[in-house]
């Protein structure tokens, strides 16, 4: 193929037979493995489209004879975890109330931070950006009670903002790295034909990088989104039982001690609180493979 | 008289650094090292503000130490040029003029804090709470703009008087809207990740219960964290778990990677699949498999079913065995990333090499062994490093999964620190038991950062 000019005799690799020893070894361990992956997301759903009675019989692993929707409603609206009888809801609707301003504000200061080290190197700068990678790896438990002082003294502690602000500090080395980088392999010339025509730093930022750099801007936002989303130590450490964000009062639901196990409405729980960053993964595909890699790779 | 003015400016200039070209240089690194001071301390003593006994003493002490050096400095500077001091000669002096303004303010509500109350309650809550903040670190916050000014005012009269006048302005002045837009990174990486780890490992050696005291215990906090069983138990199940999970998902990472690799057909579809679980909060994972392997409903049951009937399959309830069922789970999550790293890798090999392999008549699993492995050393570090900091980091998991049980089988070390910090009320075992965590990390991550930038400091000038 790479030799078109050639092409007088047969080019390309020989041709195989479909059902090969290598095609059939390497085809059928890939389909055993992702059957194991899939059979939790499998379980899950049947088991939430499951009544109660069925689930006693046994085997989890059998489609519902009887399909039925109310473990979700009850999932939803009426699951008690403590004394409030609300489901899951309430906790949703907290996670987006943490969720988009922490995902705008982090990606922010992010971008300027990555745009400043690529762009506008000054000395110094360095070192702030290597403490950060380095706190990157530091284990959170050891800052956990640090912040947990600063925002009592600002007087955020158990609120939303402390918890976006908790977000922003954390997300900020990955976000860094994951713009600087991008930043640095945007052409040099383009930024020096832009200070030649009189643009500053905000000038330069707002009209060359923003606009060219908008696939990087959806990635730390992938990232972001699934990360805060997930997230339970920073939800269970900064906030009040009623600001919870989902995942805390997920767990909170399933593995509360009071009362009957409800098996399926627990799993409709679960499939809830994952539906987000699953719809997330499933619709960026392949920006979010390079979201992770970003990080990791380069760094 | 001409003659000793002129030796006494040699000297402010050799004492300065001031040899050609040198002094840009040792100015703006003299300006960097105050930085990382300033925020050094402003971090710690906003942290031991919340103590109420140490607070006084950081105020007092922190800032004066090099507000005397520049104060010296500054005399050094006005006695060698008598006259340089105008506060209208270059920006830098109206920059020091505008942090004595700052200092003014800050003095006047931190003094006059209690008469100015009508005022300030015009402003509504923010009102109260910066004349709060100011009845705390008024005085210090004064004396450290206090601080800014004196440095900018000596560095401006020695820039005037320097061979090349305006030079240091201009290093100085020049991307100041950069470096201003810096400024939260550098008080997250100084004031959070630097103060907040060393108030931490400070806070480790005292006799913090319920809040933080500064009664000094020495390492009784550590001789009492390894003489709890709990503990003990947390870091066996942590290296166990640490062990087996960086083998395992290393191993199993590269294999599907490698799988994956063989020029396949619908690779993006067995790519997304082996990745979702990567998407799923910890939380969610941890719960599934509570599911799946609940020994009366799950695989343990539906084997039973089959006919077998004693088949015993139930590693959430079994003591010995509970860390493997929290491995299963953590391995279902994390090796579709690991895969995802490995095949970059394994892309980035050059394509030549594969021919190599071929002509030599070298089987395919040795050239990935021998081969193909050793050449993606780097990737394989850095899987590594991210990998160990992620098992440090093991504590949804095993909350959502098993709460630690049954019994105190299944804690790990980062869920006795959450539990001594937040619910124990022993805020100083918490410490504790974090430092060591931090220090686990270190001893990956030191040889790591050897290897990786050991070689040559990297220069970006």
């Amino acid at each position: 193929m790479s030799d078109a000019t050639l092409a007088i005799e047969p080019s390309g690799p020989k041709p195989k037979p479909i059902f090969s020893r290598r095609n059939i070894i390497v085809y059928g361990s890939l389909i055993v493995i992702c059957l194991y992956y899939l059979v939790p997301l499998y379980v899950m759903v049947v088991t939430s489209l499951k009544g109660m009675p069925e689930i006693r019989l046994g085997n989890i692993f059998s489609p519902p004879l009887e399909i039925t929707f109310q473990p979700w409603v009850k999932a939803w609206a009426e699951a008690c975890t403590g004394l409030n009888c609300d489901g899951l809801s309430r906790g949703f609707w907290n996670s987006v109330r943490i969720l988009i301003p922490s995902v705008i504000v982090s990606i922010i200061i992010a971008s300027v931070n990555g745009y400043a080290l690529a762009n506008w190197r000054f000395k110094g700068a360095n070192i702030f950006f290597t403490i950060l990678i380095f706190g990157s790896f530091i284990p959170y438990q050891v800052m956990l009670y640090p912040i947990v002082i600063i925002l009592r003294e600002i007087g955020l502690y158990g609120s939303l903002t402390g918890l976006v602000i908790v977000h922003t500090i954390f997300g900020m080395p990955i976000l860094t790295l994951l713009f600087r980088n991008y930043f640095t392999s945007v052409p040099e010339e383009l930024f020096k034909a832009a200070r030649i025509d009189g643009a500053g730093f905000w000038g330069i930022y707002f009209r060359i990088m923003l606009p060219m750099s908008l696939p990087i801007f959806v990635v730390a936002m992938i990232l972001q989104v699934t990360g805060i989303w997930n997230d339970f130590l920073f939800g269970v450490v900064y906030t009040k039982p009623d600001t919870y964000p989902m995942t805390v009062q997920l767990n909170n639901i399933v593995n509360s001690v009071q009362g009957v196990k409800e098996y399926n409405v627990n799993m409709a729980a679960t499939i809830i609180t994952g539906l987000v960053p699953l719809t997330v993964y499933f619709i960026s595909g392949k920006l979010f493979v390079r979201g992770i890699a970003a990080g990791a790779v380069k760094g | 008289m001409a003659e000793s003015a002129n030796a006494g400016m040699a000297g402010a200039a050799a004492t300065l650094g001031g040899r050609n070209g040198n002094e840009g240089l040792f100015l703006t690194s003299l300006f960097t090292a105050l930085a990382v001071w300033l925020g050094l301390a402003l971090g710690l003593s906003g942290l031991l503000g919340g103590l109420g006994d140490y607070a006084p003493w950081a105020t007092i002490l922190l800032p004066w130490i090099p507000l005397a050096v520049a104060a010296y400095a500054a005399f050094n500077m006005v006695r060698t040029h008598p006259g340089s001091v105008n506060f209208t000669g270059n920006r830098l002096r109206g920059y020091a003029i505008g942090w004595l303004v700052i200092a003014a303010v800050l003095l006047v509500i931190a003094v006059a804090g209690q008469p100015l109350k009508p005022v300030m309650d015009l402003l509504g809550k923010s009102g109260q709470i910066i004349v709060d903040f100011c009845a705390d670190y008024g005085y210090f916050l004064a004396a450290c703009c206090v601080l800014i000014a004196v440095g900018l005012l000596a560095t401006g009269a020695r820039d005037e008087a320097s061979e090349a006048p305006g030079r240091v302005e201009r290093t100085f002045v020049q991307k100041l809207t950069a470096k201003v837009s810096a400024i939260p990174m550098a008080l997250v990486a100084i004031g959070v990740f630097t103060g907040g780890t060393i108030w931490t490992v400070i806070f480790s050696f005292t006799n913090s219960k319920l809040l933080p005291t500064t009664k000094w215990v020495g390492l009784d906090q550590y001789v009492r964290l390894w003489g709890e069983a709990r503990w003990i138990i947390s870091i066996k199940n942590l290296a166990i778990y640490g062990v087996c999970s960086l083998v395992l998902s290393l191993v199993i990472g590269f294999i599907l990677a490698a799988l994956l690799d063989q020029k396949i057909r619908f690779e993006n579809t067995f790519r997304t699949i082996l990745l979702y679980p990567f998407a799923l909060s910890f939380i969610v994972t941890g719960l599934v498999w509570q599911w799946v392997l609940n020994p009366d409903f799950g695989v343990q049951q539906v084997v039973r079913s089959l006919g077998w009937t004693d088949f015993v399959f139930d590693p959430l309830y079994n003591q010995d065995i509970v860390i493997f069922g929290i491995l299963i789970a953590g391995l279902w999550q994390g090796t579709g990333f690991i895969m995802c790293l490995m095949l970059a890798g394994l892309r980035g090999i050059d394509e030549d090499i594969w021919k190599a392999a071929r002509v030599d008549g070298i089987p395919m699993w040795r050239t990935y062994l021998f081969v193909v492995l050793p050449m993606m050393r780097p990737v394989l570090i850095t899987t590594l490093v991210i990998i160990a900091s992620g098992i440090v980091r093991l504590y949804d998991l095993v909350v959502a999964q098993t709460s630690g049980g049954p019994g105190i089988a299944s804690e790990v070390p980062a869920k006795y620190v959450y539990d001594k910090m937040f619910l124990g009320q022993n805020l100083a075992q918490g410490f504790a038991a974090s430092t060591m965590m931090l220090l686990s990390v270190f001893i990956v991550l030191v040889p790591w950062a050897y290897l990786e930038f050991g070689g040559g400091k990297k220069n970006n000038e």
